[in-house]
This record gives C-alpha cells, structure tokens and sequence, in this order.
C-alpha cells in the first residue's frame, strides 16, 4: 500500500510544472486532510508494534516526498527566474550609450610629452608673461634695438617697449634672476610672430630650456639634447649638430635629427637632406650670464629651445600649421 | 645668399664636389639650404647668419672654405698701371660718427655699354639684373667682395664736393628733405638719415640707395665711384623708417670691412677701366680714425673647458691661422687680433666658437652632465599647484566628453559688443597691438567665450553638430594704473589670468537614448566634481548678471566670497545675431578664472575617523512656494543645530498633479549617525520632527501627505 502511494506520488511530482502545482501537490500528500496525515492519524487504530513498524514506513515515505519536493521546489524556483531573466534580454548590438571621452588638443600632447621628458632628466618648470617687456625679450638676451638679429622675429608691438614674446627665451633671464645657480628648468608657453602662411602662424609654442651650473660643457649640451631626441621620437634616430647664430648663445647651434618619414633616404619633409632641424641651442652667452649677475668665471650653462608645432606636424604628418587652431572637431577627434 | 661654384673657383682652388662643399659649408655654420644646377654650374642658396656679413660674397665664402679646407684663397686683380692724374675734388665728412671712411676715384672718358656675357651670365646667377656695364661693375664687386659701391655721373655732381651728413647737420633741424630715389620714388629723408650730398643737394640715401638726379646712364661720360663706410645702426634705421632694403643697406646694416673699401674701390676702377676704357684718375680716402683691431685674450684651458674637449695649445693656434687671425702668443694664453672683416669676434667666446665649428660640432662627443640628479628649487611651488589644478579640469572636461581647442590669443573689439560687455566691465580693458595681422585680431583676449563661440560656427559650417569644447588659455587685462611707476617696469605689463571656458551645443538629432538633462546641469556638475576634486567647500552659484547669459538659466560661481566665473544658456538676444539655427536646443557656456580655484585648492588632507555605529535614515517631502530655491532647503539643512545629521540629499523636485498651481513639493533624505553610540529610533523620531517643523516654520510650507 504504501509502495502505491509512493508511485502514486512519483507519478503525480512528475506532472507538476509550476510552484502552485507543486504546493498543491503538497497540500494533497503533507496537508493537514493530505493522505500521509491521514496514513498518520490512522496508525492510533493499529496495535503499539504493529505501530512501530508502520509508523517507520510511513515517515520514511514522508521524508522521502518532502525531500522531492524541496529539490523540486529548488528547480522549478531556478527555472522561473532563468524565465525571468530570459524576459529581461535587452539587444546588446544596440550603440551603448556614453558621455564620450573628449580629446586632447595634439599640441597640448606634445607639448606634456616634451614636459614630462625633462621632468625626468630633472628640469623644474618654469613660467613668464606672454606680454612682455622688450628688455627681457631681446636686450637682456644680447638683442640690442637696432639689431639685424631682430630681423629673425618679426615682433607684434603693444607699445615702444611692450611686446608680445617672440620666443619663451625672456624666461630665461626671469627664471634665473629668481634663483642662485645651479638652475635647471625648462619653460614651455605661448609665443607670438607677425607671421602668417601655411608654415607660420602668429601664434605658436614653443619649449625653452636652461642649464646652469659649474663644469656644463658644450658635450653636455649635447649629451642632454640627444637624450631628449631618443626619448621622444626612438633611439636608433641620429642627430647632428651644426652651427648657427643667436645673440643669446655662443657657441650656438642647429640641431637636426635624421628624417623620421623617410629614415634619411630623402622625401618632401625633409627637402630630400634626410634631416629634419629640430631644435635651436647654445652655450648661455657671458653678456647674458652677466645681465643677470652670474659669475662667468664659476657658472655657464646651455640653453636650448623647440617648436612644438614643428613636432607635432612630423609626427603625426600634419602639413598645413593653420590645422592646428582651426579646431574642426574632425580634426581633433583623431587625437 | 646665392653662390655660384664656378665663380667661386676663381679665388680658391677646390676640387672637391658641389656636395662636398655644401656639406663642408653648412657643417662650419653657413647652412646650404639648396643646391642648384645651372648650366655646367652649381648655385647653392646659402643661408647667411646676421652675424657673419663677412660671407655674404662670394670672396668671403672662399676665405671660410679656405679655413675648412686649409686651401689658401687668391684675391682678385685690382692693381693697374697708372693714375691719369690728382683731381680737383672735395670730400668732407659732416658726420663722423656715422661715417668711418669715404674714399672715391674719377673716372673719365668711359664707354656705356651692355656688359660681357660672363659678368651679365654671374651676376643674373646670383639673382642681380644686368643694367650697363658701369652699374654691373659695382654689383659685380658687391657680390665679388661684399662692399656695396655707386658709381655717380660725374657731370651731374655740382661744385666739385662730397659731403656726407644727415639733413640735420646739413641744413639744420626741422627742414625737409626730399629726393628721388633711383627706385623713381620721391621720399621725404628723416632728419637723421646720413645723405651724400653734392655742392647744392642730396644725391645718395648713404649706403641705401642712390639719387636719381646723379644715376648713370647711356650717355654717362665720366664717373665718380664711392666705397664707403657707414654705421650699421644709422643705415638700418635709414633702412626701416624709409621701408627700403636693398643689397647695400643689408651689408651697410650688418657691418662691412672697412679695411677692404679701399681694395673694392681699386677692384671696381680695374674693372671698370679693362671693361669700359677710361681713364683712372687719383684716388681721395677720407679715413679720419684708422681702424685698431681688438686683442682678445684667450686661455687655452677655456676652451676645453666650455667644449669638454681636450685640443692642445698647437691645435688652437692653426685653427686661428687658417682664419687668417692674427696671434701673440704668450704664457699659457694667446693673444687674439681677429681680422678687420670679423667684426663678430668680440670676445673670449667668440674666439671659442670658432674652435668647435672648425673642429667640427659632430665630433665634440655627446656626454650627459656630471650634475646632481635633482636641484632642490622650490621658487615656483605655486607653478606645481597651478599646474595640478589644471590636470584636474583638463581630465574633468576630457571625460565628459569635451575636445580640446587651441586659440590665437586674439580678438577683436566687435567680440565684445557681440556679447554685449558694457564699457566699464573689466573685459574692456584690452590690451591693443600696434601692429595686428588683421583688423579682428587686433587685442589680446579678456575673455575666451568669443573664441569658443566661432570655433562652434567654423564646426557647424563643416557640418559637424555635436560640439562640446573647452580651451585653457590666458586672457590678459590691461593695467595701466601705474604706468609712470619707472622702478617696477614689471607693473607695466598687462594682468596675465588663467582662464578656463568651455562651450557646448548640439543641433537637434535624433537620438537613440533619452537624455533631458538641461546643459545648465550638466556643466554645473562638471564644475561641482572639480570643485570637489579640488577639496574646495566654499564656493556658491548665485543667479547670473552677465549680459549675454540666459537671466533665468544661468549663476556665477563665487569662490571664498570672490566671483570666479560664470555657467550659463546664451541668451537668444546673443545667439540670434549668430549663424546658429535655432535658439533651443541652447548653447551652455561657462568661463572661470583659476586663480581662487589654485589659491583654495586644498592640498593638505586630513582624514576623519569613521564611526562605528549604525546610521538611520528618514526621508520626507514639502510643499513649498514654487519660487523657493533649493539650496535654501539645503542652507535649512545645514544651519540646524545637532551632531547627528551626517548628510543630506534632495531627490526629487516635482510640480503639478496633484500638487497645487504656484506649488511646488521637494523631497529630501537626511541620513543619521552618532559617532559615539547606536541612536535609537524615537531619538531620531524627534530630532527629525523638530527638523522637518524649523524648516516648514522658515518656508511657511507643508509636509506632503
């Protein structure tokens, strides 16, 4: 008999297909008028052994359909939320939607990559006005009125001895009037030139650097430029020295790097030479050293200055300047 | 600077390659910029530094081969047989200061002629026009030599007499010169211009240009030749003030050898005579202070020391011979006498320089400094903080999707009557440059927003919607309070402010994703996360004044009591004027001056302990007047008197339904914690009521049931 109610209830469990089914199936075999209950009220009518035995039979039977049920209830439970869940499917090929991230101006790139290089060779940053007087821009730096070498810049005026900055150089003779030697910084910025064709625009960046100190030769100079160059564009890139003329520096110096685009084999870039010039750089000139009350005899240093713009259109192939400050978002969406 | 190899090869006897000598040439400091092939001839274009006017002929180029190369050069034939005999003829010198030397020769009896080909082929070479054969003479030893000459037509000079003087000093201050130039031009000579002048009137722009009353022609007969000597700064001030730059000026204005005039003058007549016949007549050399070359002291030891090289005293010594620099050796030193046309060589470092760029720059080794790894400089800590608060806003706008611009510093006054700044606004006080590329550009910035603004209209033209922008710029004030102040020449300069601005605008698209989120909002939480970011906690938004802002959409952000800047719609009296379609969607700017978020910025933090003890929370919603503003629910909030309140929110602002007209209900959570014991219900019960009644008291509201 009991053998039947166990089928019975075999049978029954395997119909069930929801939660309420199987509570209904277990008020029918556990409920209080359930047929166990009812196997159970009648073992009072059966003799103490006789109840024994059957009362063991019948919670064996009992314990048998609840763990059936429990394990049914726990696998229906997980097939109602994979339901669930399978309602909640969202498309995930849709677009996902995003504050999309801005970029950085290209020459803002370069100009922290060229920071944070001679951050790294131990160069402080250094700041100046971009309006400035004349004396620092040019006289302070060996530049007297009447020059030719004023000819190189040609100068935006605010007044008979204001001006816009035609190179970060002043920052020089700021930075170092502010401290004793040894000084070493670098002074990236804005810089100004009555200038304006697909090459030159009258607003452009540039990145100066000064060293100071005792003993700082021109080999020194090289070392640290040729450093800077490996760093930033790859060390097997060769660089020359060549010399030129600044009022500011002497010995001065052009410095060119081997043509990045055509490996020094020759193209447009680099006007079929296979170099590329650089940066411009010298031994601090003593009249300037003396303009700001440094011992000549104990301290020289080297100064050196770059055209971010100049970088930044070799690397990344830009050849028009006039991009840069046009700022299509077509045009800084792909940096 | 254009040399011709052929002709260079009749004063130095070179047989490397045109390559070879362009390579040796640039590699000593006269960069060849290209080598051009003309004929069975090589020109290179040769970029002459202002301070090396000895290079710019073909004479001066050979002397720095011949030093490279260690060739020595041949100098031309300039010497002739005989003088026809002394002239009647006067020069004198008005202004000495201004002119050295003025030496001339008469020259009678000449043939105007074409020139011969190869003087016309050599000079149309170098870029000069063939004229005759007496004005391509004086060209021909200009690129020869590198002294500029002129040749006057004798019959034209009245009175037998030269005088060199400036109009000043000729005809005394305040009388007006005027004369025709051989450009045909009729030019008023500033009073301190140096002129040649004849008996009775100007004949020459000394070392500039020639009169045209005294020009050469094909019926010139005779001939008076001038090789001069003029100072550098009066020649290129002449030079500038008259907007004319010619062959000459551009020598004159850089220095010219005054030891060579006389060669050059002898050089010219020689050719002139074998060329154009004629007979050469004496010569007159005004020459009141002989030249003395400097003596520069040079020690040995200095050289190695600034190059890093290690060159012995026997070395030095032949570089400086193959200069043709003249040397008194002395104990363990060397006394330099650099040569007349080396007029660059001032001192001990000039004489180094030419040390390492006859060694050879490439072959002084590149050795990194023997120096500390890091200095100890703390004179610009403020730049540090600067700087880092910079990062934050850069990172902050980067991430919410705003692209960096770069701008000119520029703007023009129109930019600020489009935003309608009013004339005593700070933004007026523009800095103006004298000498602008164009009319718009004519200030320096005082405000980005104009900027922005025609980066969006250059973005919407090209078909590109969807603009979210920021740029980090300087805007400069003009600070003309003490201006006669002679000590502090800094207080001069205009205020140089950091500003940040940012623009956003988006033409209406379709879009996949709801976001209804006013512009107003977003950029106010941008600036409230830097804020944050930044540790900055006093700082308020209160409605906006700006004239071009929306009245009703737009706040000023005060930090520590000081205006900072500005968030806000465009308002449409502003953005109908522009070429943007449609007024909504809005245009959201914003504008902040760093300085108060630099000075505020907190960079020392210190940590607050935890509590240990469970929080209660109580959420609870008001009926207010529809006007009230939220932050003064917040002030409420804050100014409550109790320990016990951690933190606050409002989340939700909702009018109509249910709720009345000119109603409006706000709902806020208020989060409890002691940090010293658990708090019990009933305790925060009553805290929150008394809380909940002092608001309702202040904004004569209602709990919402």
């Amino acid at each position: 008999m009991f053998e039947e109610i166990r089928d019975r209830f075999s049978e029954d469990l395997k119909s069930v297909q929801s939660l309420q089914e199987l509570n209904n199936l277990k008020v029918k075999y556990l409920g209080k008028k359930g047929i166990i209950t009812a196997q159970l009220k009648s073992l009072s009518t059966l003799s103490p052994s006789e109840r024994q035995v059957v009362g063991k039979l019948i919670n064996n039977i009992k314990l048998f359909i609840e763990n059936e049920i429990a394990s049914k209830e726990l696998f229906l439970k997980d097939a109602e939320l994979q339901n669930l869940l399978k309602a909640e499917y969202i498309d995930i090929t849709l677009p996902g939607k995003y504050t999309s991230y801005g970029s950085e101006h290209p020459l803002n790139i370069v100009l922290n990559e060229v920071i944070d290089i001679f951050i790294r060779m131990g160069f402080n940053v250094e700041e100046g006005p971009e309006v400035e007087l004349d004396y620092y821009n040019f006289e302070a730096l060996n530049i007297p009125k009447d020059h030719p070498a004023r000819d190189m810049q040609d100068t935006f005026y605010i007044s008979e001895d204001i001006i816009l900055r035609t190179h970060t150089s002043p920052v020089q003779i700021r930075g170092m009037l502010k401290r004793k030697p040894p000084v070493r910084f670098i002074a990236p910025g804005k810089v100004y030139r009555c200038d304006a064709d697909i090459s030159h625009t009258p607003m452009f960046h540039q990145v100066e650097g000064l060293m100071i100190d005792e003993n700082i030769t021109f080999s020194n100079l090289k070392g640290i430029l040729v450093a800077f160059i490996h760093m930033m564009f790859g060390e097997e890139i060769p660089v020359r020295f060549r010399p030129s003329f600044f009022p500011f520096t002497e010995p001065s110096a052009e410095v060119d790097m081997g043509c990045i685009l055509c490996k020094g084999t020759g193209c447009r870039v680099c006007k079929q030479s296979g170099w590329l010039e650089i940066l411009g750089a010298g031994m601090v000139h003593p009249a300037v050293l003396e303009n700001v009350g440094y011992d000549t005899e104990k301290y020289n240093g080297f100064a050196f200055g770059m055209g971010i713009e100049r970088i930044a259109m070799l690397k990344y192939q830009i050849d028009d300047i006039r991009l840069f400050f046009e700022n299509d978002i077509r045009f800084l969406r792909q940096f | 600077m254009r040399i011709s190899i052929d002709w260079l090869k009749e004063y130095i006897n070179i047989d490397a390659s045109a390559e070879k000598v362009a390579e040796a040439l640039t590699e000593i400091g006269h960069e060849v910029e290209a080598i051009e092939k003309y004929d069975e001839d090589f020109i290179f274009e040769v970029n002459v530094t202002p301070n090396r006017p000895d290079c710019l002929s073909i004479f001066g180029i050979a002397r720095e081969l011949s030093a490279y190369f260690r060739i020595p050069t041949k100098f031309p034939e300039y010497a002739f047989a005989a003088e026809t005999g002394e002239l009647d003829f006067n020069i004198d010198i008005h202004d000495p200061n201004l002119c050295n030397r003025y030496a001339g020769r008469i020259i009678k009896n000449v043939s105007i002629a074409p020139s011969p080909e190869w003087m016309s082929k050599r000079l149309e070479k170098c870029g000069i026009r063939s004229i005759n054969n007496i004005v391509d003479i004086t060209n021909y030893v200009l690129l020869e030599l590198g002294h500029p000459l002129h040749a006057f037509d004798l019959k034209t000079l009245r009175g037998s007499r030269i005088m060199v003087g400036t109009p000043e000093t000729i005809k005394g201050k305040g009388v007006i010169i005027k004369t025709k130039t051989l450009d045909g031009v009729e030019r008023e000579i500033p009073g301190n211009s140096l002129l040649i002048w004849d008996a009775e009137k100007p004949i020459a722009i000394a070392g500039v240009m020639g009169g045209l009353n005294t020009e050469v022609n094909k019926d010139t007969k005779d001939i008076f030749i001038e090789s001069a000597h003029f100072n550098p700064i009066s020649i290129r001030r002449t030079s500038k003030m008259l907007g004319l730059k010619t062959e000459s000026s551009y020598r004159f204005e850089r220095g010219c050898d005054i030891k060579i005039l006389k060669k050059a003058l002898d050089r010219c007549a020689f050719l002139m005579k074998s060329i154009a016949g004629g007979q050469i007549f004496g010569k007159i050399d005004i020459y009141p202070k002989i030249y003395t070359p400097l003596e520069i002291i040079l020690r040995y030891e200095k050289v190695n020391s600034v190059l890093g090289l290690n060159l012995s005293s026997f070395d030095i010594d032949e570089y400086f011979r193959n200069l043709s620099f003249e040397l008194i050796p002395l104990k363990g030193f060397l006394k330099v006498r650099p040569p007349a046309f080396r007029s660059d060589i001032k001192r001990e470092i000039d004489l180094i320089e030419e040390i390492a760029r006859l060694y050879g720059y490439d072959k002084i080794p590149a050795r990194l400094p023997d120096a500390s790894v890091c200095l100890f400089d703390s004179t610009n800590r403020h730049l540090v903080s600067q700087n880092k608060v910079k990062d934050t806003i850069r990172l902050s706008f980067l991430k919410n999707g705003f692209s960096e611009v770069v701008n000119f510093s520029f703007m023009g006054a129109e930019d600020l009557d489009m935003l309608k700044i009013p004339s005593e606004d700070v933004r007026r006080k523009t800095v103006k440059i004298l000498n602008p590329l164009r009319i718009e550009d004519s200030y320096m910035r005082t405000t980005l927003i104009p900027s922005l603004i025609k980066n969006v209209l250059y973005n919407l033209s090209h078909g590109n919607k969807d603009l979210r922008l920021f740029e980090i710029s300087k805007v400069f004030i003009d600070n003309n309070s003490s201006k006669d102040d002679i000590d502090s020449k800094d207080n001069k300069l205009p205020i140089e402010k950091i500003h940040l601005a940012a623009i956003c605008y988006k033409e209406k698209a379709k879009n996949l994703y709801k976001d209804d989120t006013h512009y107003f909002y977003n950029m106010k939480g941008i600036i409230e996360a830097i804020l944050y970011s930044l540790k900055i906690k006093d700082y308020s938004f209160v409605r906006s004044s700006e004239p071009f802002l929306h009245p009703g959409q737009s706040a000023d952000l005060y930090i520590s009591k000081v205006k900072s800047g500005f968030i806000g719609i465009l308002t449409p009296i502003v953005a109908n004027n522009l070429e943007i379609k449609a007024y909504k969607p809005q245009v959201g700017i914003l504008e902040l001056n760093l300085k108060a978020l630099i000075e505020n910025s907190m960079n020392e933090i210190k940590y607050q302990p935890l509590s240990r003890y469970p929080y209660i929370e109580r959420d609870t919603a008001i009926i207010v007047d529809s006007s009230l503003e939220a932050i003064s629910i917040k002030n409420l909030i804050n100014e409550f008197q109790t320990d016990l309140i951690e933190d606050s929110l409002l989340f939700d602002v909702y009018q109509g339904g249910n709720i009345s007209e000119g109603k409006k209900s706000i709902a806020f959570n208020i989060r409890y914690r002691a940090s010293d014991r658990t708090l019990k219900d009933e305790e925060v019960d009553t805290l929150h009521n008394q809380l909940v009644k002092y608001i309702l008291d202040v904004t004569k509201g209602q709990v919402r049931s």
